[in-house]
């Protein structure tokens, strides 16, 4: 029976009745609780990105970047000094966003936010002065973009467990991407299954490039090329209108792929009311931040027992209960991407100093002697019962002293887990610490209230002004709501 | 219990390269000389040369080719320094330009064609032409350089498709110059801009994350642009590892548990380039590449030529093309689905279907760019004879552009039965396009847009590579 609205009887094809949702779903189908988390995803995300831009690969994209020029350009998150075209634009924010892995994380595996919002603020500055983008329809496209990786993500057994072969942002964020722009866009239903079919064919990089600095580009290119996408197809490209139905289309990605039909646009089942996403505390891959909250507690337990003084030299050795994910396996991680990508790094850093931070991986850190010492002690183990998925891992760290005795304690769930989600003041903490470093104190609390508030919002380029650092006072009449 | 091992400080500065298969690749690109290119290699390139060029003047006449120039005029306009094929009065940004004239090249499936199969030049040719009007006037490469940089490409190409079996056969998931062509692309471009080794390695890891589309968007119009982001990601890494981006040091090697380039096959046996001595013997040198004689997939090739046979002989029995007296067209070809479709509905269908250009071939006595036309596509004699078409997929007719062959044979209405069988096209690399040939349809296809002197002008210069001292003169001869 179709339900009112679906215009499922039209296509027999999933790839045409991912573009029937895209084109059907409105504000109306949002739920409380998915505009309550995407609110604090998009705050997360933008502050992420913001001290993003002060990395290296920021810089380096940048400057190449810079090549480009044109009419219509967007902002550069944490700059006033310049902008670039909207392309440019998704993808230097993309690359700040994932700059340093701190930018929230999914399960069925991948960074879904980085992906998307970059594109879609960086679209919503591109279109003629007369048509204004509201906060909500910035809302609903941002919402889009995730729905589609997540569904997409559902078609392969092989999503769930932490990736091998191919980065998954790099699949489905680019295919999110491409939804969420030509939502945006408000693309006809032909044009979004062809802006879904030309995504495909730039989607995929290889896993190799984790922990290195080239893997930030692949959330960068993941938003540039889905709003390129969109904007082939608005122009009229087309592609294989079941890309999502063949093996041979987006099925090319995996080994095991069974795409299904969404659900009809009558009371829509969003993932994300269902699925959560995890915030990071510290910017370093998500399987690390079991690895940091054990380790916390056993040096806790450990201070406890000697007078508050952490025995650095009594320790005889660390060993890591984790599961077997070869690219978080660095016994002796030498730059910042590989410490970032390391259970061992983690461990010791946190024995060392209590908690993670920022700050963790700055080049001093990374190399400090007593660093050093103790990754000499640190081994990892692998329990068959700890299997390689953000929804079941666990880290369980012991540290055993030369008399013998041995500390240990378990993490099953760390604080910003889906299962222990970030509390508003923790957010809006991480939030503030990271936009403070490039942004005044002005437009850190202007964004805040501009995304609590984001279905209000009646123009949302007062987001992107505040985001180039422009003071909120000026702008203040823009604030104006519905 | 000695299983941790002393710590030792990490070595960051190498004094010589780790024999790894990526840092081999590197090596080769950073050191390979104009020495080292064979008179063979040097003719069999140049021909290559011009054939993309031809093939991409007449795809600036395409649909895709209007859409993809639009859309990099409108969002792009600064830094305009790079030639678009046939249009004298366009530049566009170097990366652009090079998507732009990748996806003219591929825009028609005119391009040539490679075993393992792949379609090299497009992939690598735009973004050397747009790189060489980069580059400022004390340091333009010259002629040789550019040859050069262009063979690097191929070589490159060519020697990661060797490290899977599975490249033997026509591709099933993803299109081949949408993952070796983003490499050639980057290795041709780091040649080019003479990248320190390495930046040559970090070229190639930067580019292996750009890489890779699957094949459903072939017979598509969205085909081309897997030719065109080959070549434009390809220099995009290049110009990003310039600038000092790093990637992973190990991409081309195995790494098991987390995929490198290996993410694209499901068998990988990578082995290490020799590093050019005295002698380096490029692949080109013993598998020499295959020309188009029209507008549409390697594989139609062969059933059009057995087509026309067959259109002899039955022309010969019944004194003229008598469509009537046919009963069934049986067409002999090996199994591969994205070029078997008994009706096309478009002209990227139609350039990927045996059938269409079986009877395409039966029909007219030859298969030109006309034959793909809305008007011809449609016709109602054509859709009479594709009803009549049957096919077969023999066990010994293998989907390998080496091994293939074509058969068509007419079962008439009396009974008779006329068969033509090609194992060999003219074109193919066992039996090369003539130089007349050549120069024929590069001609006929650049005349679309240019004159005859511009014509001529860029046939002596790609002739006499090797002599011109300022390489980005070929492409604003464009």
């Amino acid at each position: 029976m179709n339900s009112m609205g679906a215009k499922s009887s039209k296509c027999k094809t999933i790839t045409g009745n991912f573009a029937d949702v895209i084109r059907g779903l409105n504000a109306n189908h949002l739920t409380d609780q998915v505009i309550q988390r995407s609110k604090r995803m998009i705050l997360d995300t933008l502050g992420v990105g913001l001290l993003g831009t002060s990395t290296e690969v920021c810089h380096k994209v940048t400057q190449y970047s810079k090549i480009y020029s044109s009419e219509i350009s967007s902002t550069i998150w944490g700059h006033s000094d310049f902008r670039l075209p909207p392309l440019y634009a998704a993808f230097v924010n993309g690359v700040a966003v994932h700059s340093m892995d701190f930018d929230d994380t999914w399960h069925p595996a991948t960074h879904p936010s980085g992906a998307v919002l970059p594109a879609v603020i960086a679209l919503s500055e591109a279109f003629p002065q007369k048509k204004k983008i509201s906060g909500l329809d910035l809302l609903l496209a941002f919402n889009v973009g995730i729905e589609v990786q997540g569904r997409l993500l559902r078609f392969s057994g092989e999503a769930r467990n932490i990736p091998k072969r191919f980065h998954p942002p790099t699949v489905v964020g680019t295919m999110g991407s491409a939804a969420a722009c030509a939502k945006l866009l408000a693309l006809d239903r032909l044009k979004c299954k062809n802006t879904l079919a030309i995504a495909a064919s730039y989607a995929g990089a290889p896993l190799a490039n984790a922990a290195t600095q080239t893997k930030p580009l692949h959330v960068g290119n993941a938003a540039k090329h889905g709003l390129e996408a969109a904007c082939l197809a608005s122009q009229g490209l087309q592609g294989n209108k079941q890309i999502l139905d063949m093996e041979s289309g987006i099925g090319a990605f995996y080994t095991d792929y069974n795409p299904q039909t969404l659900p009809t646009l009558q009371s829509y089942p969003w993932l994300l009311d269902q699925q959560d996403v995890a915030i990071k505390r510290f910017p370093a891959h998500l399987g690390t931040h079991w690895v940091a909250d054990a380790a916390s507690s056993v040096r806790r337990k450990l201070m406890e027992s000697s007078g508050n003084l952490l025995p650095l030299d009594k320790i005889e050795k660390v060993i890591l209960k984790v599961p077997e994910v070869k690219y978080v396996n660095r016994p002796s991680p030498t730059s910042e991407h590989e410490a970032r990508h390391s259970f061992q790094f983690v461990a010791c850093s946190a024995l060392l100093d209590g908690s993670m931070s920022v700050q963790s991986f700055t080049s001093e850190n990374i190399h400090r002697p007593a660093l050093w010492e103790l990754l000499c002690k640190t081994q990892l183990e692998h329990p068959a019962d700890n299997t390689p998925s953000f929804e079941s891992l666990y880290c369980e760290v012991s540290v055993t002293l030369q008399d013998g005795n041995a500390i240990s304690d378990r993490c099953d769930t760390f604080y910003g887990h889906w299962r222990k989600p970030l509390k508003k003041e923790d957010l809006e903490e991480k939030f503030q610490s990271n936009a403070s470093t490039v942004l005044p104190a002005e437009a850190t609390e202007a964004i805040i209230e501009t995304v609590y508030n984001l279905e209000k919002i009646e123009d949302c380029s007062v987001l992107s002004m505040f985001l180039s650092g422009q003071s909120a006072r000026v702008l203040s009449e823009k604030l104006y709501f519905l | 219990m000695g299983f941790w091992r002393k710590m030792v400080w990490p070595v960051v500065a190498r004094s010589a390269p780790e024999e790894t298969v990526t840092s081999s690749f590197a090596s080769f690109i950073h050191a390979v000389q104009p020495e080292h290119l064979s008179k063979t290699v040097r003719h069999r390139s140049k021909r290559m040369i011009l054939d993309s060029i031809g093939v991409g003047l007449v795809g600036s006449t395409t649909r895709v080719f209007d859409i993809a120039l639009r859309y990099c005029r409108e969002l792009y306009s600064s830094v305009a320094v790079s030639s678009v094929y046939g249009k004298p009065g366009v530049k566009l940004s170097p990366t652009l330009a090079a998507f732009t004239n990748g996806v003219a090249t591929h825009s028609m499936d005119f391009d040539d064609t490679w075993h393992p199969a792949t379609h090299p030049s497009g992939a690598v040719l735009p973004a050397l032409l747009a790189a060489s009007q980069m580059l400022p006037p004390s340091t333009k490469p010259n002629g040789m350089d550019f040859l050069l940089a262009f063979n690097v490409g191929l070589e490159v190409q060519g020697r990661l498709m060797h490290f899977s079996t599975e490249t033997h056969n026509i591709p099933k998931r993803f299109h081949p110059p949408s993952v070796v062509g983003t490499m050639g692309s980057a290795a041709a471009t780091a040649k080019l801009l003479s990248l320190s080794m390495a930046q040559c390695t970090h070229a190639l890891g930067i580019a292996a994350s750009l890489a890779g589309a699957p094949m459903a968007n072939a017979a598509t119009q969205a085909k081309p642009l897997h030719i065109g982001n080959a070549t434009r990601l390809g220099l995009e890494a290049a110009l990003l590892a310039a600038r000092g981006m790093e990637a992973n040091p190990l991409i081309l090697d195995d790494i098991p548990g987390c995929s490198g380039f290996s993410a694209f096959y499901g068998v990988y046996q990578p082995t290490p380039l020799s590093t050019p001595s005295d002698h380096h013997e490029f692949l080109l040198e013993k598998q020499d590449i295959a020309f188009k004689r029209f507008p549409a997939h390697l594989g139609m090739h062969w059933v059009v030529d057995a087509a026309l046979s067959v259109r002899n002989l039955f022309i010969n029995y019944a004194g003229s093309f008598s469509p009537s007296l046919i009963r069934t067209i049986v067409l002999k070809i090996p199994v591969s689905k994205y070029i078997n479709r008994p009706f096309p509905s478009s002209e990227h269908q139609a350039r990927h279907s045996f059938q269409f250009n079986a009877c395409t071939a039966l029909l007219d006595g030859e298969v030109g760019l006309g034959s793909f036309s809305e008007s011809s596509i449609h016709r109602q004699e054509l859709r009479e004879l594709l009803d009549k078409v049957v096919v077969e997929h023999p066990e010994d007719n293998v989907a390998n552009f080496d091994k293939m062959y074509g058969e068509v044979a007419l079962l008439l209405h009396s009974g008779d039965v006329l068969t033509g069988k090609c194992d060999t096209f003219y074109g193919h690399w066992r039996k090369p396009l003539s130089k007349e040939s050549l120069l024929k349809k590069f001609r006929s296809n650049a005349s679309h847009v240019l004159p005859e002197e511009k014509i001529e002008t860029i046939i002596t210069m790609v002739d006499n590579l090797e002599k011109l001292s300022d390489s980005s003169q070929l492409a604003s001869s464009l």
